[in-house]
């Protein structure tokens, strides 16, 4: 128990390091006192209070909320499933979300224009949600009928190949320069959120963890399997209801704000399991939600490494970081 | 029962905040694009552009403002910017207040650089994006001198570096809908200027477009006599194609992943194409972006073209080895095929997408020399050029 106190508080410890860091570098040249000062009042220059306070602060609290949110959503996606390759996006719900987006930026300079110019900065969000959220209904309505699990898995990788394949449809018919901005968004980006955006994403996500802490000991109950669950009282098709809205709601909101993110949501929770020596989620939920935020913060400052004047996509990041992860987990895993 | 409380709560907070998250979106659209109702300010003159139909400009009595329109909704004014050169001047509430002439600007559209350096205010240029892709030799000398800053990629500028340049305004393409990066610099209080010239369809309409600019440097008089000049060029060489009987035939654009773009009948190379004396397969077409269309139909509608302009291979060689089928084609057949890499540097910089908006006549005399060479006997080609 002791142990586990000092890895929690270790793991606070590098997560408030790892975020002052991300606050303190960045393209633009400024001095620790300056950052502090804009950070906490004002440094006396303006252009100083607006890189720290306005864009480098926001980011790295979506960084941190990105982390946590898609890591956990990977974890209860592989409890659910049992199987250590699934992640936020196995439910289709990032490609509904990515859907979403593809038809605003195709259809935004004609069909839906009207739209776009009401919603204003929103209307990226308010895309990806409205994409999501069909695949979760389809999902939910899969999962109230089926009783494998398995199957919604196969089902929802299915819907996410659909969305997939609508998107390129679209994608084929767009002039370049809306394709390109299709494009930048899968790239992902956590600078997308500023202070307006921010108290939503936070709302959302927040819930959403929050909710997942009730979950610990259903979640416990199915990694025994879900017949094991059934036969000591656990209502499953309730369950897994709930364990699909929680997590298609957490990944259809940060992927609705930051682009798709890959990566983080499979590793994670391996790295959490493997670092506590534990499946127990009463410890792996809270180590998943450091462990996530610590990885995304650590990226988003990878991704300021200046080559050829431009910040490096936060997507291909996490990937470089993750891949290397994915191909210990099989090779550690034969059987994968 | 224990997990039911939790949804409940979720799904409550979705609704509230999904609500909460448009209303915000909605302000602020209504902060930023608006129709502007008539107000207390005194109009004096009103410069509508002869081919442009993107700006007009209005001068009131203490500053001028600057109307970009909305090309997506008809009616709707997408920018408004008041230009005043006086500090104690009342301006109006809508629109962006911008102290002219500028004295910084951040260029992220290399088609404005031959503007800027006609008007010389190139040197105002702080930033520009994708500096590797730059031909403007002045424009790369600053860049190596880092008197300009290259700012990455024009789709994903940093945003960092931007701020601390604390450019006086930013120059952009605007796009149906607003990205990460304006959004940002107009928070920060940068002002984005936006420009449609891509979107206007004829050569003229988007040159006509120095004059957008020129305002921002005080510079009207200087743009309208640019302009003239250029209309004059222009349309003296157009006059020399209308006495020609039989039209020759031409295709465009090339084969992209299996889709092949060619200009729409309402396009800017339409427009292009007529005024050379060309015949296009879809002049009557009345779209002004691209077509994407399959091999089988641009084999169809365009196998017997005699001309292909904006082919994207070098040479011959190169087009059959990308793909046999392109052997087919008439204009390959009698060797008549022509790229637009006459001007580039050897990292991809072209001039073709850089000062040719400023030059239409050029553009005209390469396509009426290509093909009706006896028109300009003496006249080299200026962007494009013929594959090896």
């Amino acid at each position: 128990m002791k142990h586990k106190t000092r890895l929690f508080a270790l793991l606070m410890v590098i997560l408030v390091i790892v975020f002052i860091a991300d606050i303190f570098t960045g393209n633009a040249p400024i001095s620790i006192k300056d950052g502090w000062n804009a950070l906490f009042g004002t440094s006396g220059n303006a252009i100083i209070d607006e890189i720290v306070f306005n864009y480098r602060l926001p980011k790295a609290i979506t960084a941190i909320l990105a982390g946590a949110a898609l890591s956990v959503a990977g974890l209860l996606m592989q409890t659910l499933f049992r199987n250590p390759l699934a992640g936020p996006d196995v439910l289709g719900v990032s490609a509904g979300a990515g859907l979403g987006v593809a038809l605003l930026t195709t259809l935004g300079g004609s069909a839906l224009y009207s739209a776009v110019s009401w919603l204003g900065s929103m209307a990226q969000v308010v895309a990806a949600i409205a994409g999501a959220i069909p695949v979760l209904l389809l999902i939910l309505g899969v999962s109230s009928r089926i009783k494998d699990s398995v199957t919604i898995l196969v089902l929802g990788m299915i819907f996410g190949y659909v969305a997939n394949a609508l998107i390129t449809i679209l994608q084929s018919f767009a002039d370049p320069d809306s394709l390109k901005v299709f494009v930048m968004w899968t790239f992902g980006s956590l600078s997308a959120v500023t202070w307006n955006k921010m108290p939503l994403l936070a709302i959302l996500v927040i819930t959403g963890i929050i909710a997942v802490f009730f979950l610990q000991k259903p979640l416990n109950s199915l990694l025994l399997g879900e017949q094991y669950a059934a036969s000591i009282g656990l209502n499953i098709k309730q369950t897994r209801r709930i364990i699909i809205t929680i997590t298609a709601l957490i990944t259809g909101t940060v992927t609705a704000f930051t682009g798709p993110i890959a990566f983080v949501g499979v590793v994670i929770p391996h790295f959490a399991r493997a670092l506590f020596g534990t499946v127990n989620h009463k410890t792996v939920i809270p180590a998943t939600l450091i462990l996530g935020s610590i990885l995304m913060v650590t990226c988003d400052i990878v991704s300021q490494i200046p080559i050829s004047n431009q910040t490096l996509p936060i997507n291909a990041v996490t990937a470089v970081f993750g891949a290397p992860m994915i191909i210990w987990i099989v090779v550690k895993r034969k059987k994968l | 029962m224990q997990v039911k409380n939790p949804i409940l709560l979720l799904i409550c907070c979705i609704f509230c905040f999904s609500i909460n998250g448009c209303k915000k979106g909605k302000n602020e659209v209504a902060a930023t694009k608006t129709t502007i109702k008539q107000d207390e300010f005194s109009l004096d003159s009103k410069v509508i552009p002869k081919y442009a139909k993107g700006f007009h400009i209005e001068h009131f009595d203490s500053f001028i403002r600057v109307k970009i329109h909305n090309p997506w909704a008809e009616g709707e004014i997408y920018a408004v910017y008041n230009l005043y050169t006086n500090d104690t001047v009342t301006l109006p509430q809508q629109g962006v207040n911008i102290k002219i002439p500028l004295a910084s600007l951040v260029v992220n559209t290399f088609a404005y650089f031959e503007f800027l350096d006609q008007l010389s205010e190139l040197d105002k240029i702080t930033g520009t994006s994708d500096g590797f892709r730059i031909y403007n030799p002045k424009i790369r000398a600053g860049l190596q001198e880092e008197r300009i800053v290259d700012l990455g990629n024009p789709f994903n500028m940093n945003i960092e570096k931007t701020l601390a340049l604390n450019p006086q305004a930013i120059l952009t393409s605007a796009y149906a809908q607003r990205d990460n990066y304006s959004e940002r610099m107009i928070q920060a209080g940068v002002p984005v200027i936006y420009n449609l010239e891509w979107m206007e369809n004829s050569p003229l309409a988007r040159a006509e477009w120095i004059k957008m600019i020129a305002v921002f440097f005080d510079k009207e008089e200087m743009a309208d006599s640019i302009f003239n000049k250029i209309e004059w060029r222009y349309l003296s060489k157009k006059e020399k194609t209308k006495d020609i009987q039989k039209r020759h035939t031409v295709m465009a654009g090339d084969n992209f992943q299996g889709t092949w773009y060619v200009p729409g009948g309402n396009s800017f190379n339409a427009a292009l194409f007529r005024d050379a004396g060309l015949d296009y397969y879809y002049k009557n077409d009345e779209r002004s972006g691209s077509i994407g269309l399959d091999i089988e139909t641009v084999l169809t509608q365009f196998g017997n073209a005699e001309y292909w302009f904006g082919c994207a291979a070098k040479s011959y060689k190169e087009l059959a080895e990308k793909d046999p089928k392109y052997l087919l084609f008439e204009a390959v057949k009698k060797k008549h095929v022509f790229n637009n890499n006459n001007r580039t540097t050897p990292s991809g910089g072209n001039d073709y997408f850089e000062s040719a908006i400023a030059y239409p006549d050029l553009l005209l005399c390469d396509l009426i020399k290509a093909v009706y060479p006896h028109l300009l006997p003496h006249y080299t080609f200026t962007y494009i050029k013929e594959l090896e």
